[in-house]
């Protein structure tokens, strides 16, 4: 900094760029977090969802597997709409595009996950049961790269999860993965505290 | 051209004022804004008690439960002087860019 000739502070335009970049990392970080604040709740509310969806599996016959998680996915897209909505700053105004961002990723996935099947025809219960977490953990990683770190980490967990669980607990797959569903949770009460 | 603001500028303040600035009014917890800005307990206390001094943060004290809570919301004063310090540091470097 120094004195112009009416005596005010000035400043050099490295200095403002570098305050200019301190604002804009600050900001960055208080979003993320605020991201993680409102993730929290979300993924907790998944890990039940993720629970009950495996239990069933277990449980129930295979026909009963489909509509179960395609109404499961309908809850857990809504109720993710509600949280998100819940969590936003009164004044912040609704983020722009956000439910048709939310809903077209949901469908989008399903659609996918459901063409894999459709395509690759697994004829191992054990393999349709790990698609999903294998899916979820990779898309949690892709978000933890590009935007929030925490998700790298629970992406990761999920994954090594669900392969832990194809490889070593193969017989009781559905309730290893509805037990990894804790971790899930876990991880959401970790976004959220923070 | 607008002038630096000399409170705002000290790294820490600038800082905290953009924190609160990102929350559209709302205010943010001691323990958030010391892990969004990267600061001591100490430092942070500090650099508050500035602010407020210049009217640009309030700073509200209340308890959860039995736990004391501490929340800074930016006044509409800060919000103005904040907006105006980031023109300033804007301006200075357009102005540098057009000369070079």
């Amino acid at each position: 900094m120094r004195l112009n000739r009416e005596g005010l502070m000035t400043i050099s335009r490295n200095d403002a760029a570098a305050a200019l970049s301190d604002i804009e990392n600050t900001q960055r970080r208080g979003m993320t977090l605020r991201g993680y604040r409102v993730g929290g709740p979300i993924l907790m509310m998944w890990s039940l969802i993720w629970a009950t969806g495996y239990l069933t599996m277990g449980l129930a016959p295979p026909e009963l597997w489909l509509p179960v998680w395609l109404g499961l996915d309908v809850v857990g897209v809504a109720g993710a709409l509600l949280l998100a909505r819940a969590g936003k700053p009164a004044g912040a105004g609704a983020p722009p595009g956000m439910t048709w961002r939310l809903l077209g990723g949901s469908l989008a996935l399903m659609i996918f996950a459901l063409s894999v099947f459709w395509v690759m025809k697994p004829t191992e219960p054990a393999a349709a049961m790990a698609f999903p977490g294998l899916l979820i953990g990779v898309i949690y990683a892709v978000v933890g790269f590009w935007a929030a770190p925490r998700y790298a980490v629970i992406g990761a967990l999920m994954f090594g999860l669900t392969l832990v669980g194809y490889v070593l607990f193969r017989p009781w797959l559905p309730f290893w993965m509805a037990a990894a569903s804790g971790a899930l949770f876990l991880s959401g009460v970790w976004l959220w505290r923070r | 051209m607008a002038e630096s603001d000399d409170i705002i500028h000290q790294p820490l303040r600038l800082k905290i004022m953009a924190a609160l600035s990102a929350e559209k009014g709302q205010p943010l917890d001691f323990p958030r804004l010391k892990t969004i800005t990267q600061a001591t307990d100490g430092n942070l206390g500090s650099h508050l008690a500035t602010l407020e001094k210049a009217g640009y943060v309030a700073i509200e004290k209340d308890f959860v439960g039995k736990r004391p809570r501490t929340q800074v919301r930016l006044t509409a004063e800060g919000r103005k002087a904040f907006r105006a310090h980031v023109d300033y540091l804007r301006a200075v470097v357009e102005a540098a860019e057009d000369e070079g």
